[in-house]
C-alpha cells in the first residue's frame, strides 16, 4: 500500500465535503485523514485527504472523478516525496502527586513537544511532526498513561513552485485578510 | 416570532397579493418561471404538491408561454423530460414537490446521469426556518440525487434564483450533459426578490470547464495512429448524436474506409444502408462486429465509454489493438481501455479537425471479413427469426415488419429487456437521432414516458414505443398523460406473459429454474380503452400487417398488443463473463 495525499481546491460552499467523500465511498477507498479549511484565497477552500492504495491507477481514475464535481477547481495527488506535510497531535497524560514526574526537557528538546496545558492532575502535551515522529512520541510517553490522543490529519503543501494561481490564472483572486 | 410566522402565512396563501405592491419586484416563483423562459424552454413535465404551490401558482398566469404537462407520477415526468431531451437536444425540465415528488424523480435522474441526458429538476421543499427538522414532506433530496447529479444545490433565498437557474442550464447542457435539481425551499419561492429581476445567462465558471476543441497534440497522435492502421475499427457511441456529430462521422467513415459499429446509443446516427456500417456491439450485437473486435489492430472510439455490456471479459478484450479515445468527459479516458491516443474534446469539432490530417484509403479487404460473419448470422438467426414459420408472432417480425412500414424514419422509444434487444436489432434505422432507450441504468417502464416526451420534442415525428408486458405494467398509468394531451404516440406492447430477458437468462445459466418471471397479465386492451385510448389485440400473424398499418393510420394515441411466442431467446449473446469472441448464435 502506498500513501497518496490528494488535495482539492473547491469554491466554499455548502455540501462539497459530501459530493467529495461520496466519490471515495462508491469505490469502498477508506479516508485514513482529512483536513478542510479556507486557503490564502478568499471563498477557496482546500481539502487534503490521505489515502492507502496499491494502485497508481486506481488513485489517477479518483482523482479525475474528484475534478467531475462542479465546486471543485483542481485537484493533485501527491506522493509523500512530492510535499511538505505534517501533523499536530494532542496528549492529555496525568500528572497525579505520587507518580513519576514527567521529564519537560526531554519532551522538549529531544520530542520538540510542548505543554500547552497545566492541570494540577494532568498535562496538555502538543505535538507537531510526521505521523511517525508523532508515534515515537506516543511510545515515549505511554508509560504516563494516556487520557486522550488526538492526530489533526496531515496538512501539506506541493514541493512544486507551482500554485493554484497558475493553474487557474483567469480567477480574479483576492487575499483572505 | 408568533407574528412572524403569521407574516409567512399570508405570503404562503398569496403571493400575488404581495407581488402587487411593488410591481417591479417580483417574487421567487415568478422568477423561477421567468428563469425558464428565458432558457428558451416550453415546455415543463411536472406534478404539483405542498411544497412547490407557489411555484405551480407562478405557472397559472404564463400558461401562454410555457406548456406544463401534468404527468401521472414523477417518474414520467423525469423519463419524458428525458425523451424530450434527447429527441430535441435541449434541456428537459421536470418541476415536483418534496419528499416523495422529488425521491420519484430519482431513477430518473439516475438514468439520465448515466445516459448523459442533459434535464433541469426542480423540486420544492420546506421552507428554509424547518429544514432538519423533520417536517412534513421534508427530505434531504440534496444528500440524495449528490451521486447521480451532475450538479444540484439548494436555494433558501429568492435572490439567488437568477444567478442558480442559469448555472442549472449551464452546467446541464454543456460538456458531456447531465441532469441537475435545483431544491427549492418554500420561503425562497414566495418571498420578494431585492431588486427587480434580472437574467444573465451563464457561459462560463470558474470551476468548470468543458473541453470542446481538441488539443492540437493529440489530433496529430490520433491521426498518425489511424493512418498507420491495418485493420482499423470504429466504435461510435451515444456522444455522436449528443454532438450532433452524423455528418462529420460519415465524412470520416468515407475518407478512412473503416468498417464502423454502433454502441445501443448509437443506433441511428450513421444508416443501416451504409455499405461501410457493420452492426452493432456488445452483449447482443452482431457476432461480426463482436469477433472482429478481437482482430482489428486499432480502434477509434467517437464518443462512446466500454461499458461492460459492450466489452464483456475485460482482460479478454481487444488487447490486441491499439486505442484512439475521442471523448468529451476526460475521466472516461483510461477508465476501462487503456487509451494510446486519446483525443478530449467534443465529437462534432474533434472529427471536423481529424477530418483533413486522415488518409483517404480503401479498407474494402478488411471490411469484407464482416461479411462471412454477418451471412453465418442472417443465416443461423436472422432468416429463422424472421421466417414466420413458428406457431406464434416472434418479436423480431413485429420490429422489422414495423420498419418497413415506417421506412425506418420512427423514432423508437424501447423499453429494457427482449423487445428492446429486439428493437435494436431489427428494426434499419436509416434516419440519425431515431433510438431512444435506457442504456446505462436498464430502467424498465422507461419506454412510455420517454415515448411521449420524445412525440412532444419531435411532434411532426412517428414515435413509437415498444414495451413488454413486465416494463408497461411499471408506468402505466401515463397513458392518461398521453390520452390528455391527445399526442398521437403509438405504442406496442409485445407480450409474452414473461419477463423475457431474466427467464432467457435463467434458462441458459439456471438451469431452467423459472423463478418469478411468468405474469399474469391484466387485459392491455380494456386497460387503454378506460384510459381513452383505442387498441387492438394481435394474436394472429395474418392479421399482423394490417395491425401494424391500422396504429400507424392512427392520428390519435394507439396501443396495439402483440402476442409473441412464449419462450423465444435473443441471440447472438455475449454471455457474461464470456470474451467477444466466445459469443454464441444459439
Amino acid at each position: 500500500m502506498t500513501t497518496y495525499t490528494i488535495c482539492v481546491f473547491t469554491e466554499n460552499t455548502f455540501g462539497i465535503l459530501n459530493k467529495i467523500t461520496t466519490i471515495l465511498t462508491r469505490r469502498r477507498i477508506n479516508i485514513e485523514s482529512l483536513t478542510v479549511s479556507e486557503t490564502e484565497r478568499k471563498g477557496i477552500s482546500r481539502f487534503t485527504i490521505v489515502i492507502h492504495h496499491d494502485s497508481r491507477e486506481a488513485v489517477e481514475k479518483l482523482v479525475r472523478q474528484i475534478r467531475k464535481v462542479i465546486e471543485v477547481l483542481a485537484v493533485f495527488g501527491y506522493l509523500n516525496e512530492d510535499i511538505a506535510f505534517n501533523e499536530i497531535a494532542l496528549f492529555k497524560i496525568p500528572t497525579p502527586i505520587d507518580a513519576k514526574p514527567i521529564d519537560i526537557e526531554t519532551i522538549n528538546k529531544v520530542h520538540k513537544a510542548w505543554v500547552v496545558y497545566w492541570h494540577l492532575n494532568y498535562v496538555i502535551i502538543q505535538k507537531t511532526g510526521s505521523e511517525e515522529e508523532i508515534f515515537e512520541f506516543f511510545d515515549y510517553i505511554k508509560p504516563h498513561g494516556i487520557l486522550e490522543f488526538v492526530r489533526s490529519g496531515r496538512v501539506a503543501v506541493s514541493k512544486s513552485p507551482q500554485t493554484l494561481v497558475d493553474y487557474l490564472p483567469e480567477a480574479n483572486w483576492e487575499y483572505i485578510q | 416570532m408568533e407574528f412572524n410566522e403569521k407574516q409567512t402565512a399570508v405570503a404562503e396563501m398569496d403571493p400575488q397579493a404581495v407581488a402587487s405592491t411593488t410591481p417591479e419586484l417580483i417574487n421567487g416563483s415568478h422568477a423561477v418561471i421567468q428563469a425558464l423562459i428565458h432558457e428558451g424552454v416550453e415546455t415543463i413535465f411536472g406534478y404539483p404538491g405542498g411544497a412547490i404551490m407557489p411555484v405551480y401558482d407562478a405557472i397559472y398566469d404564463y400558461q401562454d408561454r410555457v406548456n406544463h404537462i401534468l404527468v401521472r407520477h414523477e417518474q414520467g415526468a423525469s423519463h419524458a423530460a428525458e425523451g424530450f431531451a434527447r429527441t430535441t437536444g435541449k434541456v428537459g425540465v421536470c418541476l415536483a414537490t418534496s419528499g416523495p415528488g422529488a425521491t420519484n424523480l430519482v431513477t430518473g435522474i439516475a438514468d439520465a446521469i448515466i445516459d448523459s441526458t442533459p434535464m433541469v429538476c426542480i423540486v420544492g421543499q420546506v421552507a428554509a426556518s424547518l429544514l432538519g427538522t423533520d417536517a412534513f414532506q421534508e427530505t434531504d433530496i440534496i444528500g440524495i440525487t449528490i451521486p447521480i447529479t451532475k450538479w444540484n444545490y439548494q436555494i433558501t433565498r429568492a435572490d439567488e434564483i437568477p444567478e442558480i437557474m442559469a448555472k442549472a442550464f449551464y452546467i446541464a447542457k454543456s460538456g458531456r450533459p447531465g441532469p441537475v435539481l435545483i431544491d427549492i425551499t418554500k420561503n425562497a419561492q414566495n418571498e420578494l426578490l431585492s431588486k427587480p429581476f434580472n437574467y444573465k445567462k451563464c457561459e462560463k465558471l470558474l470551476s468548470y470547464h468543458p473541453r470542446l476543441a481538441p488539443k492540437a497534440d493529440q489530433i496529430q497522435v490520433a491521426a498518425k495512429l489511424i493512418n498507420e492502421a491495418k485493420k482499423p475499427f470504429l466504435f461510435f457511441g451515444h456522444g455522436v448524436n449528443i454532438a450532433k456529430a452524423e455528418e462529420e462521422l460519415l465524412q470520416f467513415i468515407e475518407k478512412t474506409d473503416v468498417p464502423a459499429a454502433s454502441t445501443l446509443l448509437g443506433l441511428s446516427s450513421v444508416s443501416v444502408d451504409h455499405p461501410n456500417y457493420v452492426g452493432w456491439l456488445g452483449m447482443h450485437g452482431n457476432y461480426g462486429t463482436n469477433v472482429l473486435t478481437n482482430q482489428c489492430d486499432v480502434i477509434i472510439a467517437v464518443g462512446m465509454r466500454f461499458d461492460d455490456r459492450v466489452t464483456g471479459d475485460l482482460s479478454r478484450y481487444a488487447r490486441q489493438a491499439k486505442v484512439v479515445h475521442i471523448e468529451i468527459d476526460p475521466a472516461e479516458i483510461n477508465k476501462i481501455m487503456k487509451t494510446e491516443a486519446p483525443v478530449v474534446g467534443d465529437a462534432k469539432i474533434v472529427l471536423q479537425q481529424l477530418l483533413p490530417l486522415v488518409n483517404k484509403n480503401d479498407h474494402s479487404e478488411w471490411r469484407s471479413e464482416f461479411k462471412k460473419y454477418e451471412q453465418e448470422e442472417f443465416e443461423k438467426i436472422t432468416t429463422p427469426e424472421l421466417s414466420g414459420d413458428t406457431e406464434k408472432i416472434k418479436m423480431a417480425e413485429v420490429i422489422r415488419k414495423l420498419s418497413d412500414k415506417t421506412n425506418g424514419e420512427a423514432i423508437m422509444v424501447a423499453d429494457v429487456g427482449q423487445h428492446q434487444m429486439m428493437t435494436a436489432r431489427y428494426y434499419q434505422f436509416k434516419k440519425a437521432n431515431s433510438f431512444i432507450t435506457s442504456g446505462g441504468l436498464g430502467t424498465m417502464g422507461y419506454a412510455l414516458p420517454a415515448a411521449f416526451g420524445a412525440k412532444v420534442g419531435a411532434p411532426d415525428r412517428e414515435v413509437v414505443a415498444i414495451i413488454g408486458d413486465g416494463c408497461f405494467q411499471m408506468t402505466l398509468q401515463e397513458l392518461g398523460t398521453i390520452a390528455q394531451s391527445g399526442l398521437p404516440v403509438k405504442i406496442i406492447i409485445l407480450n409474452n406473459n414473461y419477463l423475457g430477458m431474466v427467464r432467457q437468462w435463467q434458462q441458459l445459466f439456471f438451469e431452467k429454474r423459472y423463478s418469478f418471471v411468468e405474469l399474469q397479465n391484466p387485459d392491455f386492451i380494456t386497460i387503454a380503452k378506460g384510459f381513452g385510448i383505442d387498441g387492438h389485440t394481435c394474436a394472429n400473424r395474418e392479421d399482423l400487417q394490417a395491425s401494424i398499418d391500422t396504429m400507424i393510420a392512427s392520428d390519435k394515441p394507439y396501443l396495439l398488443e402483440v402476442l409473441v411466442e412464449k419462450e423465444e431467446n435473443v441471440f447472438p449473446m455475449v454471455p457474461t463473463g464470456a470474451s467477444v469472441s466466445e459469443i454464441r448464435l444459439e
